[in-house]
């Protein structure tokens, strides 16, 4: 498994189990997915009515950045009032489903996309800021464009300690993640991990977006008030430039879904870097245990006396 | 819990040859068995109370044989389960003489003619559980002994053959005849 | 924290493994504990790379490295290049992958493997940042210590986990039937009878302690009964005697009765106690499948081992007995009080009826016993088998219990006390439930 999926397994053969069977039953579930999200899969009034709530500890963020056009545009149909202490909810009737089993699959696909499509908010109206300043853009010349089209910065602290900044350019979308590792070992593996990454674009994948590795806040958000710049060094941001070509109709649902996984992935890895590093530590004490066992003293042929001096050997 | 014994251990007042009981038995074939009333009319055998004047051992031994001969170790408390044991392999030996496609004409045939053919009696070197029964003394037990357990070779298999095509399909029924490979403390007539 | 996150409550067994969330009622995940990488099966006894660092008697043969030999000249991501649980077994019966099973005996036996395996249940199935969650994982009984403290590196130091807790099986079976209306007083006492696939366990518990020396096993479990019925079937010849088909037979058909002798007659009596059963053999091809005795003779075999196996005689509850008269005559009222069962083979129809039944005979045998020799008037003693609703997944689900307490923090050991103290600290964890 290379990279993480998107959505959230558990909603998904959850759902899927409901919808295929004749018999329903109650449901009663707290879900947890990445980075404080909560979810809370019930039936309260009947067995048929499924409620789906999320809580997402960044929703007031998100919802400054549209998150609700969002997640009304997707899930228009099914949203209801949000559950006391969450923050979004759908209801999922199982006597109306949709009649064909691919529009059913793909309704389920959507409820598992839940966390990511509240997330997406922000990353869509970066996008669609990028699109309108690249037309208004296009109207000028390379030489007369007008130095600050950059548009504000917007800040998603989605968890409590990281965040995540977005801005819109005629050229490019720019999106920063702060990050801060607890464990001396992480911030290691995680800075060996980074200069890899930073390295890809230029040694293989000529397309992927530029990363930008450092430990002080970047230019684009060192005017943003809330960022922290940190002498330690445990505070390191990253920085993805996402190019117009990342950015089409096409591309931009994939490239969402890649950019907001991208914290869980990289510490998926640094995770993963650290078991694979423990198997080759494990055989390594194998070997020397091997080498350790070749060592043992050899037995010393004694010569053993009786009480009354004679000398005899053991039977063995 | 292990295998069942016979209710009948407690009957002490019956003729015992050898180590073997020679209990009353409900039935129209002569013999030297005390002989039980047959059923009044309206109980079917299956209803039969254990406590009943007409109870006899057979029935015992066919309510038993399913649980039974699913164990390899029994324990004999005396003479009665001798009798039960008997009965028991005898149902697997009829059991085995059986095929799935038999008729009942043709099962009560080949029971009959099994139940008739000449049989080794407990001392006689030829009998398999010689370990476990005692030889009569004397000519006459021995003469006892043979008629009473032909009489009880003859009646449990038309009592066997009863419940074996009670459904009314015409065939022996699946359930009984699955019974055929197991073997009651591991041994056969 | 204003926020808290769901402890992660998972529970590793030999066959399958329960993860899921403190809180809910029943586990979020349950499939084999298995993991499928790329190159051939592991021979038997798992790969020397991964036996438990401190080996009791390290010879040279457990030294070998086994099949990670390649290990060195990986390069790449062939490490993350696997696939646990279901997809495991799915990918393991086609080319180029073999299946291996970390856990043998209820103890982790590969911990290369074991490592994996947690790194996929958190990221892909839980979906958690382990630095988010305190994590509850469980034990057997009579675990070694340094299975412990490998499973505590583990947590700790691959996957900086904010807390955890190992908790014994049994002990968690124990809180898990607190569920139910019978329990009064919530006892960590008593008896937990745990059948699972492949063996069943009889455990003691003590005030929330396990006594190790008075453990039984006994070899028979689900997957025996599941032949047992297979070989029902056979004799038979019914059309369909696979193992899967037997299987489907017994979860569907199968229940306890008080007495077989009478239960074949209650067969003769009434024809529908005979169920049919439909295989569906695939490409449209079904076959009915008749079912009868072994409905009942089935798990008859807990109670009369002599019907299935030739070597293994002792009734379940008569080991059950024997295991509560090897305990501290202190604490045998209790363990007879609240014999809690617990795994999927303990779910038949009246099985706890049955097991107490039995049980409560064989007391009150021994009672009149010694009764009559020491001709004193004995008070009688209390039995009872305690069925609940969530006996199949009984430890996850204490699990769940105990780990949604406000205390449940307080109890856990910290990433800071491990860093501090080293992998030693998971040695002793308070009693998580029991007496503050």
């Amino acid at each position: 498994m290379l990279l993480l999926e998107y959505h959230n397994l558990l909603i998904q053969t959850l759902l899927t189990e409901r919808f295929n069977s004749t018999t329903p039953t109650s449901i009663d579930q707290i879900i947890s997915d990445f980075d404080g999200v909560t979810f809370h899969v019930s039936t309260p009034e009947s067995k048929t009515k499924i409620l789906v709530s999320i809580s997402v500890k960044c929703f007031s963020d998100l919802v400054k950045y549209g998150a609700n056009d969002v997640l009304r545009r997707e899930y228009g149909p099914y949203v209801v009032e949000p559950e006391v202490g969450y923050d979004f909810s759908i209801v999922l009737d199982l006597e109306n489903l949709p009649a064909t089993q691919e529009e059913k699959d793909e309704l389920i696909r959507k409820v598992a996309l839940l966390r990511r499509n509240a997330m997406a908010a922000p990353f869509e109206r970066a996008i669609d800021t990028h699109h309108s300043l690249s037309t208004e853009a296009a109207k000028f010349t390379a030489e007369s464009a007008p130095e600050t089209s950059n548009s504000e910065v917007m800040a998603i602290h989605y968890r409590e300690e990281e965040a995540m900044y977005i801005q819109a350019s005629h050229d490019r979308v720019t999106v920063v993640f702060s990050t801060v590792f607890r464990e001396e070992t992480d911030r290691i593996f995680g800075k060996v991990f980074l200069s890899e990454f930073v390295d890809a674009r230029r040694r293989a994948i000529q397309n992927a977006p530029q990363v930008l590795y450092r430990n002080d806040p970047p230019l684009e958000i060192r005017n943003v008030p809330g960022v922290k710049t940190d002498e330690s060094g445990d505070l390191g941001y990253i920085t993805f430039v996402l190019f117009p070509r990342h950015l089409t109709r096409q591309r931009r649902e994939e490239s969402i879904s890649h950019i907001q996984t991208f914290r869980d992935y990289f510490h998926y890895h640094i995770k993963a870097a650290k078991a694979y590093m423990h198997s080759r530590m494990r055989r390594r004490v194998a070997d020397f245990l091997k080498v350790l066992n070749r060592a043992q003293p050899e037995q010393e042929e004694k010569e053993k006396k009786t009480v009354t001096g004679r000398t005899f050997t053991r039977a063995t | 819990m292990p295998a069942y014994h016979s209710a009948f251990l407690e009957d002490t007042d019956v003729r015992i040859i050898g180590n073997f009981a020679l209990l009353p038995l409900r039935t129209k074939t002569r013999g030297p068995a005390y002989t039980l009333p047959s059923l009044p009319a309206g109980v079917a055998e299956l209803d039969l109370d254990p406590d009943h004047e007409s109870y006899d051992i057979l029935d015992e031994t066919l309510t038993l044989f399913r649980a039974n001969t699913l164990f390899r170790n029994f324990e004999i408390k005396g003479p009665a389960d001798r009798v039960l044991i008997y009965g028991i392999l005898w149902i697997s030996d009829c059991l085995s003489r059986l095929k799935p496609t038999m008729t009942l004409r043709e099962a009560e045939k080949a029971i009959t003619t099994a139940a008739l053919e000449q049989y080794a009696l407990p001392g006689d070197p030829s009998f398999p559980l010689n370990a476990l029964y005692q030889g009569p003394r004397d000519r006459g037990e021995a003469e006892l002994l043979r008629g009473y357990i032909g009489q009880m070779r003859q009646e449990l298999g038309s009592r066997l053959l009863t419940r074996i095509y009670a459904d009314g399909t015409g065939k022996p029924s699946k359930w009984w005849l699955s019974f055929t490979k197991r073997r009651f403390m591991g041994m056969s007539l | 924290m204003a926020y808290q996150t769901p402890a992660v409550v998972m529970d590793n067994g030999t066959g399958y493994s329960k993860l899921g969330f403190a809180g809910n009622d029943s586990p979020s995940f349950v499939f084999p504990t298995a993991i499928a990488t790329k190159g051939p099966a592991g021979g038997a006894g798992g790969s020397g790379s991964g036996r438990p660092a401190v080996a009791q008697k390290p010879s040279y043969l457990t030294g070998g490295a086994g099949p990670a030999g390649h290990l060195s000249a990986k390069r790449g991501t062939e490490d993350l290049d696997y696939f646990i649980g279901d997809e495991a077994i799915a990918m393991g019966s086609g080319p180029g992958y073999g299946i291996h099973y970390p856990i043998r005996h209820g103890q982790i036996d590969n911990w290369d493997h074991m490592e994996r395996f947690w790194q996929n249940s958190i990221f892909k199935y839980l979906r958690v940042e382990p630095e988010d969650h305190y994590f509850l994982l469980t034990e057997p009984p009579l675990n070694p210590p340094e299975a412990r403290e490998n499973t505590a590196e583990i947590m700790f130091e691959s996957f900086n986990c904010a807390g955890l807790y190992i908790a014994v099986q049994a002990v968690l079976a124990l809180a898990a039937s607190w569920t139910s209306s019978k329990v009064q007083d919530r006892s960590l006492t008593g008896t937990v009878i745990d059948s699972g696939d492949g063996v069943t366990h009889v455990i003691p518990v003590a005030e929330g302690y396990v006594v190790g020396s008075s453990i039984k096993s006994i070899p028979i479990a689900g997957r025996d009964i599941t032949y047992f019925v297979q070989s029902l079937l056979r004799d038979r010849n019914e059309p369909d005697s696979s193992l899967k088909t037997a299987e489907s037979i017994k979860e569907e058909f199968c229940y306890v009765c008080p007495d077989i002798v009478k239960e074949f007659t209650r067969f003769d009596k009434d024809p529908e106690r005979f169920q049919k059963y439909v295989v569906d053999q695939g490409a449209g091809k079904k076959v009915t499948v008749d079912v009868g005795y072994e409905r009942f003779l089935a798990p008859e075999i807990f109670f009369n081992p002599e019907i299935y196996s030739s070597d293994f005689l002792t009734p379940l509850p008569v080991v059950v007995d024997n295991v509560i008269q090897s305990a501290p005559i202190d604490v045998r009222r209790g363990l007879y009080k609240n014999i809690v069962l617990s795994g999927g083979s303990t779910l038949y129809k009246d099985f706890g009826r049955r097991l107490q039944r039995d049980i409560r005979h064989l007391v009150d045998a021994r009672i009149k016993r010694s009764e009559q020799k020491s001709g004193a008037k004995s008070g009688g003693l209390e039995v009872h088998v305690i069925t609940h609703k969530r006996q199949r997944h009984g430890p996850w689900f204490g699990g769940s219990l105990l780990g949604q307490t406000p205390e449940f923090r307080s109890y856990c050991h910290t990433k800071a006390e491990y860093d501090e103290i080293g992998p030693s600290i998971v040695r002793r964890f308070a009693l998580l439930g029991g007496p503050a």
